[in-house]
């Protein structure tokens, strides 16, 4: 258990969310906000009454909920380190504190002067902090468990892709063709086809190095090129992009498998499929453009398959911070994938 | 009787070079026990179409999925030859057409291919008939590619995208295309049912690629009441007949 963690760290479905992701602060601010608004209503005895209300319980609300957020983003690598329970427990106790803190020096915004009853405040603001967190971390808690299950569907969608009869046996039998011929060739050919299974087969990571994601991608090229030849060709272009910036395991291989499938394997004259990485920023562009024959009806259903498992894993490991497009024109078809610049171990997303 | 006489003449269709070598190879290893010889091989269709006319052969082996025309497809047209060959299927994995072989006993062998599967498939051959047209249509689920024509002793293959529109007069059907007219011996009910996503029927005698539709125009022989269809790429408008006039609201 120990092991299978320390390899996936990130995104687990039983860890905390990544205080440093932008779509995680943002739904923590619409969700605490959606609460107090309900308290609002809750709290107000007409309708024009629920903007004081709301005003009010704003006072104290967001001072506490920026200072958190500002708090469990400083502290996020070192939360990460924690068993889950352990990090509830932390990130409860922050929490709290601060509300009682804010509330305490806060002085006369929070306790009016009529004398109202400042332990029963506190005891109360302590119990809605309380329940605020748990609503929350409950919540982030379900979504990733939903899905985490992306996440293996993925491997088998790939384990599934990479036995693909089709490839399979039209690979085999193309080792055998040049077996007598050109015995050497043949057995690079049949580590590549190793290389691509072991892959496939190994536990999901969630992020490696772009070298190794593009050597394995070249693998699969090599293979495909054995048996069509100077019909598939392959334009890479790599702008500023070293070798070492991590990206979510067989992103690119299986977007090249669709290209080769769907794109270059039904056309007689072949094609070349263009391949962009580059980086903007702090974003990392991923640009994957093929020909295809020319179709009147809609696009094959495998890809779409491969396409939504990939946006799934981007969710679970960006959630916002990526996106995602697909052009399918007449004759060809363009994805491209935008998402965070991770360069080193260290700031992984959770 | 002389070996030599019976040889086996083989051809070889496969879109992947490396496919077309193990055949080779293993052809090769069956000549020592099977008096055969490989005749040509092919890449697409229309090569092999060409390379058969020229040279004739008894089987071919010819790969199911192959780029702009399948294998099933290229049957058909091979079946226009002036004496069809024999063809044994190869496909590393079709399903559905391993499904519909088995229905219709055809021969096929299924990628890697064997030495004794393919020695079995050979010897077999030697007595079998080409399958039948229709079936290899049945077996088809979407419609051709390209209509192939006899003519002066080659087979064309005019790609369907091509073709403007198809008449029916007397025993053929005239296929008309931008640059020319070819006859072809088919029903005209059949190619509507088959082609029904790409033609239309505007007379009893003709189906006009919706593609090609340029305008309409009224006229002809029928006199004002009547309308004409204008293609795009040819002069002479095409008469609709009063039954058909429904698709020029449709249409235009």
């Amino acid at each position: 258990m120990n092991k299978a963690r320390s390899i996936k760290q990130n995104a687990r479905p039983d860890g905390l969310p990544n205080f440093r992701n932008l779509g995680t602060l943002l739904r923590i601010l619409l969700i605490s906000n959606g609460l107090a608004l309900l308290q609002a209503i809750l709290l107000a005895s007409a309708w024009t009454d629920v903007a004081q209300r709301m005003m009010q319980i704003a006072t104290l609300l967001t001072p506490v909920l920026l200072t958190s957020l500002l708090l469990l983003w400083v502290a996020q690598p070192w939360l990460n380190r924690l068993s889950y329970r352990r990090g509830v427990l932390v990130v409860t106790a922050l929490v709290v504190v601060l509300t009682l803190s804010i509330y305490y020096f806060g002085g006369e915004i929070y306790r009016p002067l009529d004398g109202s009853d400042s332990y029963f405040n506190m005891v109360r603001y302590g119990l809605l902090s309380v329940i605020e967190c748990g609503i929350l971390l409950l919540y982030f808690r379900l979504r990733s468990k939903v899905l985490s299950r992306a996440l293996n569907d993925a491997r088998l969608q790939v384990l599934r892709a990479r036995i693909r009869p089709h490839f399979l046996f039209n690979t085999i039998n193309a080792v055998l063709g040049i077996v007598r011929a050109q015995p050497k060739q043949a057995e690079t050919a049949l580590e590549d086809m190793a290389d691509l299974f072991r892959m496939a087969m190994s536990d999901a990571q969630d992020l490696v190095p772009l070298g190794r994601e593009i050597q394995l991608s070249k693998q699969y090229v090599a293979l495909e090129q054995l048996r069509m030849g100077e019909r598939l060709r392959v334009d890479w272009q790599i702008q500023d992009v070293p070798d070492d910036v991590l990206i979510p395991p067989l992103l690119l291989q299986p977007l090249l498998e669709n290209a080769v499938y769907h794109g270059i394997e039904p056309l007689s004259q072949g094609g070349s499929i263009h391949i962009v990485l580059r980086r903007s920023g702090d974003e990392l562009h991923l640009k994957v453009e093929n020909p295809c024959p020319v179709r009147t009806d809609a696009p094959h259903r495998g890809n779409r398959v491969a396409l939504r498992n990939i946006r799934e894993r981007l969710d679970l490991l960006f959630d916002v911070e990526a996106r995602y497009q697909v052009e399918s024109g007449k004759d060809f078809y363009r994805v491209e994938i935008i998402f965070p610049y991770v360069s080193s171990v260290k700031e992984r997303p959770s | 009787m002389n070996d030599i006489e019976l040889a086996l003449r083989v051809f070889i269709v496969d879109d992947e070079p490396p496919a077309r070598n193990r055949l080779r190879d293993l052809l090769n290893d069956c000549s020592e026990q099977l008096a055969l010889d490989v005749v040509g091989e092919a890449g697409n269709g229309q090569e092999a179409l060409d390379k058969l006319t020229e040279i004739p052969a008894d089987v071919v082996l010819l790969d199911i999925r192959m780029p702009q025309m399948d294998g099933i497809e290229l049957a058909q047209h091979l079946n226009k030859l002036p004496k069809p060959p024999v063809v044994i299927f190869t496909t590393a994995y079709d399903a559905y057409a391993i499904k519909a072989f088995d229905l219709h006993a055809i021969d096929y062998l299924l990628k890697p291919i064997r030495l004794g599967r393919l020695f079995e498939a050979l010897n077999r051959a030697r007595v079998a008939v080409p399958v039948q047209t229709e079936v290899l249509r049945d077996l088809l689920p979407e419609p051709r590619k390209n209509l192939s024509i006899h003519e002066r002793g080659k087979i064309h293959l005019i790609p369907i995208e091509q073709v403007l529109y198809l008449r029916a007069e007397l025993k053929y059907i005239t296929v008309r295309t931008a640059e020319r007219e070819y006859l072809l011996e088919e029903s005209l009910t059949e190619l509507e049912k088959e082609f029904a996503a790409r033609f239309v029927r505007i007379h009893r005698n003709s189906l006009i690629a919706k593609d090609a539709i340029a305008g309409f125009e009224k006229g002809g022989d029928e006199g004002e009441s009547g309308w004409m269809v204008k293609l795009k790429g040819l002069d002479e408008p095409l008469a609709i007949s009063r039954r058909q006039q429904h698709i020029v609201k449709e249409f235009s």
